[in-house]
């Protein structure tokens, strides 16, 4: 759910695309070192925009029985790592603003800010906190997915109580409005694209085992980076070997087992 | 491809200028934030309406479904507007002037959405990305959105055809097999992804890729009549709600 044209006030538009413009600049900063170091990577990365735009297209049944759709942006941060994901979510939310009416063109800063920066980051600090402790990849994706999206809600619904308080009560009774509204009600949702995410990472670690070592989705520890689309090394590749416990390039050995121990 | 990207590609204003449609899209939808909801954002919406049904020639129905999505959004938003929690009169009460709050909300944000929908049906993705360089955005990330914008509606077309196959064998009976459905098409979606930019680097390999893209941009000039009288009509609609507003309130 993105926050409508024309839904802030344009002082509040204006502010929430300020705090927005430094981790986007950031983005597309390493973005552009990376595409100039590597001219293969634009199209890598404008394919990893497209499938982000995919995903968040998919219908996505709430365990509560209506439906939504996924943010993408727990998945899209395991996968592109947050810097990158400011960049494809503003991509992102400008085709849904001018390609679907999602959203809008004043509040891009605000979504992006939701969309783009808080869920991802939220996401992958708890992705890369779980991992830290060698809590099993397939959880730490579930729980990264499931921060992502709740946070990003919460975070608009502040933006919402910030632009209109409470008459009564202010800010926090806004907050408990919106919140009920945006927030609350997201907290099966975000159940749900935490397990469609998992399966996901499944099927992907089965079939697409060189792309997600490549991108570095395997590491277990801190390891520098060499671009925004966390090119790994060999010692990312044992990695994997050594999370799926196995070499076996064909995607036809079962996983499962290995990388929920 | 998308409904809004398949109407502006055949929309009667496809070869202006997108600046010129920015100028009159976008400034309907700045004067409908910045002006007073009421009679502003009311004068906004119905010329935009004029605007986009008439000269634009956008078809009715299409309007409507792409314009019934913000309205969900700003419905859902300003029913919060209608309460207010805590006061003498009980945790959770009818707020005093609520409803004129609430309604003012969605003038406004309906006839700020009729403006960038002015612009999205008229203008093509295909004609506003490469002449963004120009406007200042880096071109690597101009590329790499160009990239995004041309995959996505392959990735779409074969998620599609996917989900139909999925439900021709059944994917979608019981809701465990929807799920398992749902993850498989999410996967496809990024194997074919990552597959078909390996692909398309190969082939841009081959044909001595330096790592720009060049595309060809429909020529287009801008037109300063246009543009004029786009900028007349906002500054008319300025002018309307600041004499009519003291009369009308």
């Amino acid at each position: 759910m993105h926050i409508a044209e024309g839904f802030l006030p344009p002082a509040h538009a204006v502010a929430w695309g300020v705090a927005s413009a430094p981790f986007v600049v950031h983005g597309v900063r390493s973005l552009t070192r990376e595409v100039r170091e590597h001219p293969e990577s634009t199209l890598l990365i404008g394919a990893s925009g497209a499938f982000t735009f995919v995903l968040s297209a998919l219908k996505l049944p709430s365990v509560t029985g209506s439906c939504s759709h996924p943010t993408g942006t727990g998945l899209g941060a395991v996968l592109f790592r947050p810097p990158v994901m400011a960049v494809l979510g503003t991509i992102t939310l400008l085709f849904q603003a001018l390609l679907l009416a999602h959203g809008g063109l004043t509040t891009l800063g605000a979504n992006v800010f939701s969309m783009a920066i808080v869920g991802p980051w939220a996401g992958y600090g708890i992705y890369r906190l779980l991992r830290r402790f060698d809590v099993p990849l397939m959880v730490a994706v579930f729980f990264a997915a499931f921060v992502a999206d709740l946070s990003t809600y919460c975070v608009t619904s502040v933006q919402l109580a910030l632009a209109f308080p409470d008459p009564s009560s202010g800010f926090l009774g806004a907050l408990g409005k919106f919140g009920s509204i945006f927030a609350v009600t997201q907290i099966p949702l975000a159940v749900s694209e935490g397990l469609l995410t998992v399966l996901v990472m499944r099927l992907l670690v089965q079939s697409s085992r060189g792309e997600l070592t490549r991108l570095g989705v395997f590491l277990t520890k801190a390891r520098p980076r060499t671009g925004a689309t966390g090119r790994a090394d060999a010692a990312d590749a044992a990695d994997a070997a050594d999370v799926t416990g196995t070499t076996d390039t064909t995607g036809t050995t079962d996983t499962t087992g290995a990388v929920a121990r | 491809m998308l409904p809004i990207d398949a109407a502006a590609h055949s929309s009667r204003w496809r070869r202006r200028h997108p600046v010129d449609k920015a100028v009159l899209g976008l400034g309907l939808t700045v004067l409908a934030i910045s002006l007073p909801p009421w009679p502003g954002a009311a004068l906004v919406l119905v010329t935009a309406l004029v605007v986009l049904l008439g000269p634009a020639a956008v078809p009715g129905r299409r309007l409507w479904r792409a314009y019934r999505v913000p309205l969900g959004f700003c419905v859902t938003g300003a029913l919060p507007l209608l309460l207010q929690v805590g006061g003498p009169d009980g945790f959770v009460t009818l707020a005093d002037g609520g409803p004129v709050r609430a309604g003012e909300l969605l003038l406004r944000t309906s006839a700020a959405s009729l403006g960038v929908l002015l612009f999205a049906f008229t203008t093509p993705l295909s004609d506003l990305l490469p002449r963004l360089v120009n406007a200042g955005v880096p071109a690597p990330v101009v590329d790499v959105a160009l990239v995004t914008y041309r995959m996505s509606f392959l990735l779409l077309d074969s998620v599609r055809r996917i989900r139909e196959a999925q439900a021709a064998r059944l994917g979608h009976t019981t809701r465990a097999a929807t799920w398992r459905s749902l993850a498989g098409l999410g996967a496809t979606a990024f194997v074919r992804a990552f597959d078909r930019a390996t692909r398309l680097q190969a082939g841009l390999a081959g044909r001595g890729y330096d790592g720009t893209l060049r595309v060809l941009v429909p020529p287009a000039r801008i037109s300063a009549r246009f543009t004029l009288l786009s900028l007349a009509l906002l500054a008319a609609l300025a002018a309307l709600t600041l004499v009519l507003e003291r009369p009308l309130r």
